[in-house]
């Protein structure tokens, strides 16, 4: 892998010495989609899958019992498709949740384990790998091959989508950012970094089909709460609540945006 | 974009009532949910931290959902307080040290919270090279803002570009309001005197970026 980056790079330089003049300007960042294409072949996040399902299927916790019968909105244990839906409305919490908020209720009230514990151990470090991060990545890829299909139907889906909305335009913090200062123009990169333009539908899309995904400078899987979370840090702000409502009603907003994407997960991401 | 959003109202809204798909909250019902759900999502949290979630007037007036125009009344109105809050460095001196600029104008560290506390860092980064083309020769550089490579050829080093570019950077909706550029000084990201310095290095003819290679 480390020949194939240094032969990019090769490749860069002389296309930069052929064209010449004003390389930076012309220089665009799409070498580095090919790094990422190759990773994607041999995707390692299908670890996560595996291991993420051993955990929902075996007996854990102080109840000694699986997450068979957690309930994503399709019923008790019902995974197919039901992650295409999320986030929605729950009757049984009375709240819009997404899958994250979901596995977490579950965590707590069928293998009663501790729900600050999962908190603090929500995302993996190098030295500690998270139960989460290979739950949502299983249960999201029961959704492959299926269109994302958020729907607000209930009032309070609706809600949830509108304050979103509000959300993604807020500017706010020491750097005044709010999504869209990244995400909310055409050919944008932070220093060589892509940002897709999420008003564009088809970029929103693809950007939703493949949450969680596994990235590379992070070496191993992040889901859609860590995405928000590490937004969130870049613009500043404290440490965005895991499960919280601004963290749902992005989502709410970004996945209904983001209708229509085939979702195939584990993406691959920097 | 506005004809066709209009248009997209016109026929949408009636048909959305028509087969009863209920509505959306208002705008105004809207900022209030949001406002309170911002209040709750940073749980443990010190006060001297979810302060920073807390939008200021001008922040409030530059976050128009769907990206719509601001009305003259709110741009003289962000022009104003913005205008307002610039500081200058205590010795008067608007460029300082390129030298010292260049370092600043490509890190990005500094201000950003891990687990309720924020970053140990000597200093903050000035940020600059995440969105602008500095020195033409580094390649890492973004394009979320103009491409700034020789702004001090076209522009000259004269104390009104010093000043000029000083209050730009110090509060950059003073000139340009809800500008995605962060208003760097009135925000208490930057020092006076860090401004300096990168101004130097944008407006001293030695600095990199304003030398012809």
């Amino acid at each position: 892998m480390p020949v194939a980056r240094s032969d990019i790079a090769v490749l860069a330089v002389v296309c930069l010495a052929t064209w010449g003049a004003v390389p930076v300007l012309a220089q665009s960042a799409d070498s580095l989609e090919v790094g990422r294409k190759m990773l994607a072949e041999d995707n390692p996040g299908e670890l996560w899958v595996q291991r993420g399902e051993r955990l929902f299927h075996d007996q854990r916790g102080p109840r000694n019992a699986s997450l068979e019968q957690c309930d994503f909105g399709m019923g008790p244990g019902r995974l197919e498709g039901a992650f295409a839906r999320l986030p929605r409305y729950f009757s049984d919490t009375g709240k819009v949740e997404d899958m994250e908020s979901r596995l977490l209720k579950c965590l707590v009230e069928l293998q009663g384990l501790d729900r600050g514990a999962i908190i603090q151990a929500r995302f993996s470090n190098l030295d500690r790998a998270s139960d989460m991060e290979a739950l949502s990545t299983f249960v999201a890829s029961r959704s492959n091959g299926m269109k994302m299909d958020v729907r607000l139907e209930h009032p309070q889906e609706r809600e949830m989508y509108k304050v979103g909305e509000y959300i993604f335009y807020r500017r706010t913090g020491p750097t005044d950012f709010a999504c869209t200062s990244c995400h909310g123009d055409e050919g944008k990169r932070i220093r060589l970094q892509d940002l897709p333009n999420m008003t564009d539908r088809k970029q929103m899309q693809a950007v939703i089909a493949g949450w969680p995904a596994y990235r590379g400078t992070h070496s191993t899987v992040r889901t859609m709460q860590h995405r928000l979370y590490d937004c969130n840090w870049q613009m500043r702000l404290p440490d965005l609540g895991f499960a919280s409502d601004v963290s749902i009603a992005l989502t709410t907003y970004l996945n209904y945006r983001g209708n229509g994407a085939v979702i195939q997960v584990p993406g691959v991401r920097r | 974009m506005r004809i066709r959003m209009a248009t997209r109202a016109v026929i949408g809204v009636p048909l959305l009532v028509a087969v009863g798909c209920a509505s959306f909250p208002d705008a105004q019902t809207t900022r209030g949910l949001g406002e309170k759900m911002v209040a709750t999502s940073y749980p443990g949290m010190p006060e001297s931290l979810t302060r920073r979630a807390v939008q200021d007037r001008a922040q409030q007036i530059c976050s128009k959902v769907g990206g719509a125009k601001l009305t003259q009344e709110e741009a003289a109105e962000v022009a104003r307080l913005s205008r307002d809050s610039i500081k200058y460095p205590a010795s008067g001196q608007l460029a300082g040290d390129w030298k010292v600029g260049a370092n600043l104008a490509y890190a990005g560290q500094g201000g950003r919270i891990v687990g309720g506390v924020v970053e140990k860092a000597k200093e903050n980064g000035a940020l600059c090279s995440n969105c602008h083309v500095l020195d033409p020769r580094e390649v890492n550089a973004g394009n979320v803002g103009p491409a700034l490579a020789g702004y001090g050829v076209q522009r000259g080093s004269s104390e009104a570009i010093a000043r000029l570019t000083y209050e730009r950077i110090y509060n950059a909706w003073a000139y340009l309001p809800c500008s995605i550029m962060p208003r760097l000084g009135a925000g208490g990201h930057l020092t006076p005197e860090q401004i300096a310095h990168v101004v130097a290095y944008l407006i001293d003819p030695a600095s990199p970026v304003n030398t012809k290679k």
